[in-house]
């Protein structure tokens, strides 16, 4: 590597082929900015002259002093980047707070042979750095050179796992020492029909929005659209639809749920296309993609806790994913990480296992009754409102609205029924979701903060929610434990507490050796 | 435990008092400004919102921090930051102390006229933000922060 790794060392540009993949991406921006002009029918002619002139004034250099301005160098100790037209700006990222070099190439990089690089820090929720675009071959010698610094560097502080600065130590690590070989174990390697399977199991109502906004973009002619229908065969099926108009708008959603459906799952065909996760050294990396071939890297010391996550469907033919929870990474998937898209929980449990030991319990403590009443209550104060607002200012009939009733009845019974918390000596688990069922496994030497709260309604039921806030938790979907008796609340904090300050206890710090100053109750 | 300094209490009427009084003069515009058009789509006689409003507010910035200062209280101890608070929604906070990322101390202008200051506590957890300590005398809250300043010091890596 240190051949390679010298090749490095002076300032580099960036692949030659950035400059045509930057242009063929701005011409969609170019036809778009033309899109009127050309549906218009060229009545003012000047108008695109005046595109293409302003295109070719403006845009096209600055694709070229962008790209001639841009230099990166990989130094000892430090990647360097100078970027910037107007404003220059030189930015340095030490090598031993880069977290992950994520290397990802999609469509175009692909024929080019050319990828993009992610250089993330633990510092910033943001990728700290991106090179767009460097040949593959130099994209792998940048994480090489990175990762070997890294190895060094953590043999050099102690053998073994390098520690985090967030009690890294403390988590046995389920592997051996990793030895300089790091040999590859493969966790996971998601055969086709799994591909597949999750896009038709993660139906997302996000692709019915899609297909709804691009109708709307094309904006049909109903005209043309019943011309085309009435062709051929399936003419007296369109003149049934037409005739009732229920049956056409039942038709019409129908149509958008199968497209979407079907988009669903052509999208996480692309993205889940030969998924392999595994295991090197103390980091898992996972490779997948079809047409953008993603890889990236997670240390196991920036882990925080493991999620078992399934939809309604895909919980009801027993399949789940495996998301990690870790700090620094990605703010976009809210520090949630996908480890394996589709797994039996056996199988999602043995992977889970070896990224952090647990047994998973035997059974879960359930939270209070009252939590029923509560939900109940609670959602239908809530409709109450809706249809109060909707009968005010839409003036809708709304008494149908009614019948969602005994559907609030059997979602807070449900709710109540996936509700359920567990621990042992070392792990907390959480687990709960109607719609999206979640079964969090927290390590509670990750605890950050452990809250108690009871809102008024709780105190006059006595009840309290426990929450062990751990780094990088979601903060919509977080492991709280709602409406449990205000007596177990309290043993349970205690009890979780106990447990997080055992290891640091006396007895504990003169086995390990680190010295604690304060004396302690 | 420890309660917070009693002239946080004015403080936090004043800041009651400034936002009430901006929430009370948009509303009191719009009901000027209805009544000239002649055009008040409210199912209510002129002057009801803002009168509401101003009620609102006078009810909630003679209230909410009196109630406020009751119910809060800290401790510090030996290997933990405890902190109960809340009046609607009453939260007991446990922060370990070699979980501490850093800490600062800050004061407003509003502070600064009653010599008060904040320790704001700074976790890696996801709501980290929420661990405040307003209410303290400066020296006070310099003497915290080097009292708990000590503890990341040692188990720092």
């Amino acid at each position: 590597m240190t051949t390679d790794s010298a090749d490095m060392r002076g300032a580099q540009m960036l692949h030659p082929m950035t400059l045509i993949q930057r242009f063929l991406v701005s011409l969609p921006a170019f036809v778009l900015l033309l899109l009127p002009v050309i549906r218009s029918g060229g009545s003012a002619e000047f108008v695109p002259i005046l595109a293409v002139v302003l295109y070719g004034v403006l845009a096209l250099p600055l694709i070229f002093l962008r790209y001639f301005r841009f230099r990166y160098q990989i130094t000892e100790r430090e990647v360097l980047i100078h970027s910037g037209v107007l404003t220059r700006q030189h930015r340095s990222i030490p090598l031993e707070r880069i977290q992950n070099i994520e290397i990802e190439q999609s469509l175009l990089p692909r024929l080019f042979g050319t990828a993009k690089v992610k250089i993330e820090t633990a510092g910033s929720a943001q990728t700290e750095g991106v090179l767009e675009y460097v040949s593959l071959a130099t994209a792998r010698n940048i994480r090489e050179i990175v990762r070997t610094y890294q190895r060094q560097q953590s043999e050099r502080i102690e053998p073994g796992p390098a520690v985090g600065n967030l009690s890294g130590s403390e988590i046995p690590v389920a592997f051996a020492a990793a030895p300089a070989a790091d040999p590859r174990e493969v966790l996971l390697d998601l055969p086709l029909y799994r591909v597949l399977l999750v896009g038709m199991l993660r139906f997302s109502l996000l692709y019915i929005a899609l297909v709804f906004s691009a109708l709307q973009q094309l904006n049909p002619d109903p005209d043309e659209i019943e011309l085309w229908l009435t062709r051929g065969f399936l003419q007296p099926i369109a003149e049934f639809a037409i005739a009732s108009p229920w049956l056409l708008t039942a038709m019409a959603i129908g149509m958008a749920i199968l497209l979407s459906w079907v988009a669903g799952i052509l999208v996480s065909f692309n993205k889940y296309f030969n998924f392999t996760l595994w295991l090197e050294g103390n980091k898992l990396h996972k490779r997948s993609g079809f047409l953008t071939l993603s890889e990236g890297t997670i240390p196991l010391k920036r882990v925080q806790a493991l999620l078992f996550r399934a939809n309604a469907l895909m919980r009801h033919f027993r399949w789940y994913a495996l998301q990690l929870q870790t700090m620094g990474l990605e703010s976009a998937q809210k520090g949630e990480q996908l480890a394996a898209p589709l797994a039996r929980l056996t199988e999602a449990q043995a992977i889970g296992q070896r990224i952090y030991p647990f047994e998973m319990p035997a059974a879960f403590h359930p939270v209070s009754r009252l939590t029923i009443r509560r939900a109940i209550i609670r959602f239908t104060v809530l409709l109450g409102l809706g249809m109060a607002a909707l009968a005010y200012w839409a003036g809708v009939a709304v008494a149908w609205l009614l019948l969602l009733l005994p559907l609030i009845v059997v979602y807070a019974y449900m709710r109540y029924r996936n509700m359920g918390y567990a621990y042992d000596d070392t792990t907390l688990f959480v687990r709960k979701g109607v719609f999206i069922y979640t079964v969090w496994v927290i390590p509670i030497a990750r605890f950050q903060v452990l809250y108690t709260s009871s809102s008024f309604f709780q105190r006059r039921l006595g009840l309290q929610t426990v929450y062990a806030d751990t780094a990088g938790a979601g903060s919509v979907a977080s492991a709280e434990i709602f409406d449990l008796p205000a007596d177990e609340a309290g043993r349970l904090v205690d009890a979780l507490y106990a447990r997080f300050k055992a290891p640091f206890a006396p007895a504990a710090t003169d086995q390990a050796g680190e010295g604690d100053s304060l004396p302690r109750s | 435990m420890r309660l917070l300094e009693p002239a946080i209490k004015t403080v936090w009427t004043i800041k009651f008092a400034i936002v009430s009084a901006c929430i009370f003069t948009v509303v009191l515009g719009y009901e000027i400004y209805a009544y000239i058009g002649g055009s008040s789509d409210l199912p209510m006689p002129t002057g009801t919102l803002a009168a509401l409003t101003f009620l609102g507010g006078l009810l909630v910035t003679l209230t909410v921090p009196r109630l406020r200062y009751r119910y809060w209280r800290f401790d510090l101890r030996p290997e933990e930051l405890y902190i109960e608070r809340g009046i609607f929604n009453r939260v007991r906070t446990v922060v370990p102390l070699r979980r501490i990322q850093h800490l600062d101390v800050s004061q407003n202008i509003l502070e600064r006229e009653f010599e008060l200051s904040k320790l704001i506590v700074h976790t890696a957890g996801s709501r980290s933000s929420d661990v405040v300590l307003p209410g303290l005398r400066m020296e006070e809250a310099e003497r915290l922060r080097d009292d708990v300043k000590r503890y990341i010091l040692d188990d720092a890596v």
